[in-house]
Parts: C-alpha cells; structure tokens; sequence
C-alpha cells in the first residue's frame, strides 16, 4: 500500500484583490488546493489569471486578503514580516526569471549569501556553498561573477542559491522565461533532481506549455480560480 | 552573525567601487577641514567666520549622508528585496547597510589621519632642513580630529537611521517584478 505523503501546503478559501485605476480585479477567488511534501507541482495559465499572486500568497510575499494558507503545519496568512523571513530562511528556496543574483558578488558568495545571517560556521557555510554548485555544475565558474555568465549559468546559479539551505519547498516563478529551450530544459532536469534526491517539494508556476511534462500534478489557472488540480 | 555579515558588508562596499571612492574623498575633505576649522576656533584664532564654516561642514556632511543613505537603499532596492525572499529579515539588511555606511566613514577618518601624520612629518622635514618656510601651517591636534570623527559619526547614525526606515517599506515581492516594473 503507498505511503500518504504529508501536506506541505494547504490553501484554503483563498481570496485576493487589487484595484487598478479605479476598477477591482479579483486575482484569486476561493482557492482551495493541497500540495504534498515532495511534489513537483506546475501552475499553468495564460496571462493574468492569477497564478503568480497564487505563488506570491502561497510562500508568503505576499498577503490573502481572506482565507488560511498552512504551511508546514503553520498558518502563515497572517504572520508577521520577520516570521516570513525566517520561514522563508529555514524552508524556502526561490528561483527567480531574472535570475535576482547580486551583480557584485562571485557565484560562490551569491550561493553563501542565504547562510551569511545563520549561525552556521563559515567553514560550513563554504561547504555548502560547493556542494550546491556541484549540484547544478557550476563549480568550475565559482570565482566569476554574473556577469560574466550566461542566462542558463545563472539560473544554475540561482538553482545553487535556492538549495543551499537545504528547502523544504522551492519555488519558481517563471523560471525559464528568459531562457533559450536548451538551458530550459537543463535547468528543468536539474529541479527534477532536486526533487527525487531530496524530496524537495517543487512550485513552478509557467506558461510555457514543454515545462508541463516535469510535473506529478498540474495546476491549472484561469480568471483567478483553479480550474484543474485543485480540493 | 552580525559580525559576518559586517565582514560582508564591507566585501559588497569594496566592490561596489565608484560610490564608494566618490564618497570616501568627499567624507576625507570634508573631516579634515571641518577638523582644521575646529583646531583654528580652540586656539583663539578663529573668528566668527570659522564657527559659520564648522556647522556649515556639519550640515553638508549630514545632508551627504543622507544621500549616500538613500542612494545605497534605492540602487539596491532589488538587492534588499533578493535577499527578503531567501530569508534576510529587516534586522539582517539593517546590518548590512549599517556596515557599508560606517566602513565608508572610517575609511574616511582613517585617510583623515594618514594624512595628517604624512603632513606632519614632511613639514616638520621640511622646517628642519629650512626649506619652504612660508608653507602654510595646518598642523591640527588629535582633539578636533576626534571630535569631528564623533560628529561625523553622529551624522551617519542619523542616516541609518532614515535608511534603515527605507529598509522596512522595501517589499520582498519587488523582486518578482521585471526591472523597471
């Protein structure tokens, strides 16, 4: 008999507005959805049905104006902005389109920087910081700086980035939007590792159609609501 | 913890050359001048001129302060939200800023006081040997140099302050948005 996997993310009832020049646009209406521990999930939809403000409220950058978002156990619709910060230290890795890496600092220190305000040794952190480079192979180009690299490098480097912490959840927004289909489809392969070596649960939110096939479960968005893959 | 991220602060301030060059001279002038001005006003030869001259280098200072405070929060703003996403907390930013504010200043003082030795030496060389004579005398006393130093100091706790303000409103979710968002 298989093994019920933990929930890692339940939404519930989730709600979110913005107004825009006057007029009220509902970005996400009563979401209900669960994510397991250790899922590659992909949210898909055209553009504007809410599915980057679903990954923005879902690791906590941003708030639901109504409903519970339990993460690992903890409610965090409501937590204040330093709790978010720590969850997103302790359990979180993000992978960014624009790659987000600090243009003045080596890849090395870019992947380090999650530790730096942790109490881990700076032996360690070092440590760490080699093993994800190797991960995502980068360790050859340590020394360089972003802009010494190209797109899919960085991303490697911004996958090194997000797993140096050792997440429990990796979320990615459109994270292959400015990469040619080569280098998407090395750094897809890579977050697929990452997922089966460490169980690591994985969000990526596209639009891209060729990403879909990477994922054990497909969420699919349109006009704010799920329409498939949801409770 | 903050130690490190101290040592890093000072790390991204290194490389973030042309600020801080630019910033460094401008501090360096600006404290040895306010320094000369305040050794001129205790030894009873200055006038009402140089008390006019001291707070105008103080206003200057801390408006340049507040520029190099700004400057550092809203260049970065994409930086400050990076690092809110992979788990800095505000605390954690407001050391790194605090870092690059203050290694900025002491550098400052530091070449401040180089500076002053080297002058030191080679004018007392200078006396000693009876060569140029009518070189002007600014020899100043460690008192104003420390004084303006606290000044200064004072000055860039206001811009951390302000900064650290700046600090707070910067949402991690800017740095989903494309630049220029």
């Amino acid at each position: 008999m298989p093994v019920e996997k933990d929930t890692m993310i339940e939404a519930i009832n989730i709600n979110k507005e913005y107004r825009r020049a006057g007029a009220i646009i509902r970005a996400l209406a009563d979401i209900n959805l669960t994510i397991k521990s250790g899922e590659f999930v992909i949210v898909q939809g055209p553009t504007g049905c809410g599915k980057s403000t679903l990954l923005n409220v879902l690791s906590g950058l941003d708030f639901p104006d109504s409903g519970r978002i339990i993460f690992d156990g903890e409610n965090i619709a409501r937590s204040t902005e330093d709790r978010l910060s720590r969850i997103r230290r302790q359990k979180v890795g993000f992978v960014f389109q624009d790659f987000n890496l600090i243009n003045t600092l080596t890849a090395m220190e870019n992947v380090e920087a999650p530790l730096w305000p942790t109490v881990l040794r700076s032996k360690e952190v070092e440590d760490r910081a080699i093993a994800a480079l190797r991960d995502v192979d980068m360790l050859h180009r340590k020394d360089h700086f972003p802009a010494q690299m190209s797109g899919g490098e960085k991303q490697r480097v911004a996958l090194a980035r997000a797993i140096v912490g050792k997440p429990r959840v990796i979320f990615g927004d459109e994270l292959t939007g400015n990469l040619d289909p080569e280098s998407e489809t090395q750094i897809m392969e890579l977050l697929k590792k990452i997922n089966k070596d460490y169980e690591t649960t994985v969000i990526v939110v596209t639009h891209r159609e060729t990403v879909a096939k990477y994922g054990d479960k497909i969420i699919r968005m349109d006009k704010g609501t799920v329409i498939k893959g949801g409770n | 913890m903050a130690l490190r991220l101290w040592r890093k602060a000072i790390l991204m301030t290194m490389r973030e050359k042309k600020i801080f060059v630019i910033f460094t001279l401008i501090y360096t002038s600006l404290m040895f001048l306010t320094s000369f001005f305040m050794h001129t006003t205790f030894n009873n030869q200055g006038s009402t001129l140089t008390t006019y001259f001291i707070l105008i280098f103080f206003i200057v200072s801390l408006m340049l302060s507040l520029l190099y405070a700004w400057i550092i929060v809203a260049r970065n703003r994409r930086t400050w939200a990076t690092l809110k996403c992979i788990g800095y907390t505000n605390g954690n930013i407001n050391t790194l800023v605090s870092g690059i504010i203050l290694y900025t200043t002491l550098v400052g003082f530091f070449i401040v006081i180089e500076v002053l030795f080297h002058y030191a030496a080679v004018f007392t060389y200078l006396q000693s040997v009876g060569l140029l004579t009518d070189l002007p005398t600014i020899l100043i006393s460690l008192l104003p140099v420390v004084l303006t130093f606290l000044m200064f100091l004072f000055v860039q706790l206001i811009a951390i302050f302000l900064a650290n303000r700046k600090i707070l409103k910067v949402r991690p979710i800017i740095a989903l948005k494309k630049p220029g968002e």
